[in-house]
């Protein structure tokens, strides 16, 4: 059975339900109210704002989710030892980390009543961390960062400034309902926000955007060789086309701000005539 | 004007680091937000679009950590968009080439000023578990703390910049001749090399054929439009 399950019974040896225990709430828990998770759902909007290399996320995670401890464990002593649980190591996709986040909380709440083990939100970060940074990372910045802000590039000549909107309506929209959804999924669901997350098809999701984004990356170039060869200036078209193929050739290889002095370099030779 | 670019750049460095992350830092964003504070929105977004699409690949994937675009971008801005307007030439493409010869290695300094701020957050978290151990119910709101350094030095950065806006304008005034036309294909080229990053941020093993292909779309629909023309 998954560490991480809801319904996973408890080691024999270990502490939970035990009235003297470490984790065993003194009082009833209490329920955090919905302007404790708004506080906590606007709170994880920072969780990088103390990234460290020594506990990566874990300062963020812990601000994120102290509201919704304090209002869970009344007592000092559970809630400190939960506040130090979530000082641990953490690592996520910040906007997935709301999934996790919510999931903690949910699971907090069944510690307190001492229905779980108190190591069980500890093992579900450590579980569902890496796999969803992954998603994340896959998703939101190499595929729907890209494609958004190539919709914008495109749009510029049209919209002018409204490119802007374009780019964050469109990028913002899915980046906020995403993480609002799986925070109220997790927070639901527990460990189950597994589930909500495989049913979102996010890979095959990341390949059509990617797809669409090269699409559009292929439009701009094209218009870009247009726009050098206006109104007539074959020369200026294949200098810019031929930039764009070796440039396109040589990123993989070199260092980009290396290419950035290259291409400068041999604009202002060619373009002032120094050869 | 300086204190003004300095406030906005901070704050797109906080917002960069670990603050919402809703991409106001991203320079087609921060770039033309820059323009409207100093006067020249045209000329923020003119610098924008090819700066976004030079560093869209850029992402922090395991150790590896990406030129920090926002602070070249704010900096730029708040050198080129001032200069222009002292030139009356506005943010045209040789000032934006030679601002960006000049200050394109802000972008690696940057970078190493984001692993600094990182490295002393770690004593942020020895505060904190300080603070839970004495019974403190928000012991990890310090961690906002961090968003001090990368606010001040992007700050710092960006006024400095405007201050140097005049010695950027004195020398677009004197360039003539060829080397004007030489910087003006210098930015040509940038623009060329950012298509092509745009192009490379795409990481998947698709994405230089599909762009080919678009391409030579855009270019076959450009010939049809002539041809019906």
């Amino acid at each position: 059975m998954s560490p991480i399950s809801n319904s996973a019974p408890p080691p024999a040896s270990s502490a939970w339900k035990t009235p003297s225990a470490p984790g065993a709430p003194r009082r009833p828990p209490g329920k955090p109210t919905f302007f404790t998770l708004l506080r906590v759902f606007y709170r994880s909007l920072f969780l990088q704002a103390g990234w460290n290399p020594e506990g990566m996320q874990n300062l963020g995670f812990c601000f994120a989710i102290g509201p919704a401890l304090n209002a869970i464990y009344l007592d000092e002593s559970p809630r400190r030892r939960a506040i130090e649980r979530h000082l641990e190591f953490f690592n996520c996709h910040p906007y997935l980390a709301a999934a996790i986040l919510g999931a903690a909380i949910h699971q907090e709440q069944a510690v307190a009543r001492g229905e779980l083990a108190p190591e069980a939100p500890s093992q579900l970060k450590r579980a569902l961390g890496p796999p969803f940074a992954a998603l994340g990372d896959g998703f939101f910045w190499l595929a729907l960062r890209p494609a958004c802000a190539l919709v914008a590039a495109l749009t510029v000549p049209a919209l002018g400034l409204g490119s802007i909107l374009v780019f964050l309506g469109l990028y913002n929209s899915v980046h906020l309902s995403a993480r609002a959804l799986l925070f109220v999924s997790g927070l639901r669901r527990g460990p189950g926000v597994i589930e909500v997350v495989a049913r979102a098809q996010v890979p095959t999701g990341t390949g059509l955007l990617k797809a669409a984004a090269a699409v559009m990356a292929g439009a701009l170039a094209g218009h870009a060789v247009l726009a050098a060869a206006l109104p007539w200036r074959p020369l200026h078209a294949a200098l810019v086309g031929a930039g764009i193929i070796v440039a396109t050739l040589l990123l993989p290889r070199a260092r980009p701000l290396i290419v950035l002095y290259l291409a400068l370099v041999l604009g202002l030779a060619v373009g002032g005539g120094f050869f | 004007m300086a204190l003004a670019a300095g406030v906005l750049g901070g704050l797109a460095s906080i917002e960069r680091k670990g603050a919402f992350q809703m991409m106001f830092s991203r320079p087609l964003v921060l770039a033309p937000l820059m323009g409207l504070l100093l006067g020249d929105l045209t000329g923020g977004l003119f610098l924008g679009v090819p700066l976004e699409l030079l560093f869209l690949g850029g992402v922090s994937l395991g150790g590896a950590m990406p030129e920090n675009e926002t602070l070249l971008c704010a900096a730029l801005a708040s050198a080129v968009l001032p200069a222009g307007m002292a030139t009356a030439t506005g943010a045209d493409p040789a000032l934006c080439a030679l601002a960006l010869v000049l200050l394109a290695p802000l972008a690696l300094l940057g970078r190493w000023l984001e692993r600094r701020g990182e490295a002393s957050a770690v004593s942020l978290v020895a505060r904190a578990r300080v603070a839970a151990a004495m019974g403190d119910p928000d012991p990890a709101r310090v961690q906002l703390r961090g968003l001090l350094f990368p606010f001040f030095t992007t700050g710092a950065i960006c006024a400095l910049a405007v201050f140097s806006s005049p010695l950027l304008a004195a020398s677009r005034l004197h360039c003539h001749g060829r080397a004007l036309v030489g910087l003006i294909g210098s930015w040509h080229a940038a623009q060329a090399l950012s298509v092509a990053a745009a192009v490379r941020a795409i990481r998947d093993p698709r994405a230089v054929w599909l762009a080919g292909v678009a391409a030579l779309a855009v270019f076959a629909a450009a010939a049809l439009i002539r041809g019906i023309g």
